[in-house]
């Protein structure tokens, strides 16, 4: 065989090989969705967000859970994020020259792989054994922890893009620091950290460990208020669908195949919503 | 001071008489030192970067700098606002007095400063916001202006970066939506709606084409009557046809600094006139 016609075979090859591997790659992913959609999409109807869950071998929906985790969802972005914020924005902007910085973004970095479980029982030991019971509370703390790290990264990766020359030209006219910070570099930064938080809140829809510690589960709706419901264990969606999972009853188990079809497009909208934003062109104003 | 490169420096503090610019219809103030330099170093970490910088630069004229890549003129134009001291690895050493006063002086309010001294960069660098609030930027740090005096502000320095015509109609769309010889107006614009009292301009025309550059360098020669400008620029023609005022470096030391046109056309050192002519470069 000529050299030229050995490089054309090996060339093949290595394409199918490749290939081969993301067809494989791709086929789990394929499976998955399709499981979810074949048992998940019978049980989304108008039902599943009017009705609370209900007792066994009843019918019912995930209106409470939901709630809950939208509820939980909300408060751990409004606490995490701005810590994360400004933790990037240290790291970006005022320790780019710190010894203190790359300890920082080490520890940033070991937090953002821990396992969720280790967090809440953090948080178990932290809020929920001095306040005497689970509580929403402590679910949304345990979820900010989770949010804190992602949110960072991002904020730091997005500032270190905005040119020098950018600040450069605020200085010159006289701007003290924070003002350039506030007022330039966010603003061209704005886009990819409203990116940021975005993925984090995909990151925190589907734990379901550290709200096993925290927030645990709750079959009724609190009539008492969301500040009163926040101090008492909160339905969510990941732990109503680990309970019905595994139940042997058949309206529970479709009501987390349900849930859990609703979590996986609520990640997958976020996380496109989240790729449009950034290259969206039309936002810089 | 003025330091002939090829004599002995001068012995005494005067500033030389140099012959008055070449007549113009405008009545030419008397020449005033805006700013001083005196046995200047700099230093990027243990680079010695300029050497014994001996300078003067006078008020309502154009001083260029010129000289071949890495000389240090930029260096030294980034020294008369101290925007070098966003980085902690570089400094100065030796005096730049401005009205009398040492801006290297650790008590100096840099951001003061700043407000007094302009600078525009080689890139046109518009802040991701609205053309008014581009050039209402600078003034919204310093002052307190009612909503009609700013408006007044913001088209006068817009006028006089020649953009208004091109731009009166959109101020509240985005400055990125614009040209690069635009924006790079629009950056005038910011830099002189402070009412600064000097102006540093960085090769401001080498990004732009050559339409744009002439209308930058028109814009010079009108700015001069109020600011003292100094301009670093690669492009010797330019420098020729813009300034009053030349100095040459070469690696970091200043050759020679005299009268535009007598550095094109009877330079006293030979190196620059080696320069002049394109031997090297």
């Amino acid at each position: 065989m000529s050299p030229y016609a050995r490089r054309r075979a090996t060339n093949a090859v290595v394409l199918s090989l490749s290939l081969a591997a993301t067809a494989i790659g791709l086929l789990w992913l394929g499976l998955i969705l399709w499981t979810l959609l074949w048992h998940g999409l019978g049980a989304i109807n108008l039902d599943l967000f009017t009705l609370q869950t209900p007792a066994p071998n009843s019918h019912g929906g995930l209106s409470n859970a939901i709630y809950g985790s939208i509820v939980m969802t909300v408060v751990a972005t409004i606490v995490g994020s701005p810590i994360g914020i400004l933790a990037g924005t240290f790291l970006a902007e005022y320790g780019r020259h710190s010894p203190v910085a790359p300890v920082i973004r080490f520890i940033n970095d070991i937090l953002l792989s821990a396992p969720s479980i280790i967090v809440g029982l953090f948080i178990y030991d932290l809020m929920v054994i001095p306040m005497g019971g689970f509580s929403a509370w402590a679910g949304a703390m345990a979820l900010a922890i989770l949010v804190i790290p992602v949110v960072v990264r991002t904020t730091e990766d997005m500032l270190n893009l905005v040119p020098n020359s950018l600040r450069e030209a605020a200085a010159a006219l006289g701007a003290p620091k924070w003002k350039v910070i506030v007022m330039v570099t966010y603003r061209a930064a704005l886009q990819g950290m409203l990116t940021g938080v975005m993925l984090a809140v995909a990151r925190i829809s589907g734990e379901t460990a550290p709200l096993l510690f925290t927030a645990l589960n709750n079959q009724f709706w609190d009539q008492g208020g969301i500040l009163h419901a926040m101090s008492n264990p909160m339905a969510n969606l990941p732990v109503v669908i680990f309970q019905f999972a595994l139940s042997p009853y058949q309206d529970w188990q479709s009501l987390a195949w349900g849930g859990a079809l609703l979590i996986t497009a609520t990640i997958l909208i976020l996380n496109i919503s989240a790729r449009l934003l950034v290259s969206w062109k039309g936002f810089a104003k | 001071m003025v330091e002939p490169a090829s004599t002995a420096p001068a012995a005494s503090g005067h500033a030389p008489h140099l012959a008055p610019a070449a007549p113009t219809p405008v009545v030419v103030p008397a020449e005033a030192e805006k700013i001083q330099i005196r046995d200047l170093n700099f230093y990027y970490k243990k680079f010695h970067a300029l050497k014994g910088i001996n300078l003067s630069l006078y008020d309502k004229r154009v001083t260029a700098f010129i000289g071949p890549s890495g000389c240090g003129k930029s260096t030294l134009l980034r020294i008369l606002n101290r925007i070098y001291q966003l980085y902690p690895d570089q400094r100065a050493v030796g005096e730049v007095v401005v009205d009398g006063r040492n801006i290297l002086d650790p008590g100096i309010d840099l951001n003061l400063l700043r407000a007094k001294i302009g600078m525009v960069f080689q890139k046109p660098t518009p802040f991701p916001m609205s053309i008014y609030d581009n050039v209402a930027f600078g003034i919204r740090l310093y002052e307190k202006l009612s909503a009609t005096d700013l408006d007044e502000r913001v088209e006068s320095a817009i006028r006089r970066a020649a953009l208004w015509d091109e731009v009166k109609d959109k101020l509240k769309q985005s400055g990125l939506s614009l040209s690069g010889g635009q924006q790079q107006r629009l950056c005038i614009a910011r830099a002189v709606a402070v009412k600064p009292e000097i102006l540093l301009l960085d090769e401001p025309a080498s990004a732009l084409d050559p339409i744009s550059t002439q209308r930058i360098e028109e814009l010079i020669t009108e700015l001069k009557t109020d600011y003292c400008i100094v301009i670093v620029t690669h492009n010797m023609q330019q420098a020729a046809r813009s300034s009053d005022y030349t100095a040459f470096m070469y690696l970091g030391e200043l050759i020679e600094f005299d009268n535009t046109e007598k550095i094109f056309t009877h330079p006293k050192n030979r190196r620059t006139e080696d320069y002049i002519t394109g031997r090297f470069g």
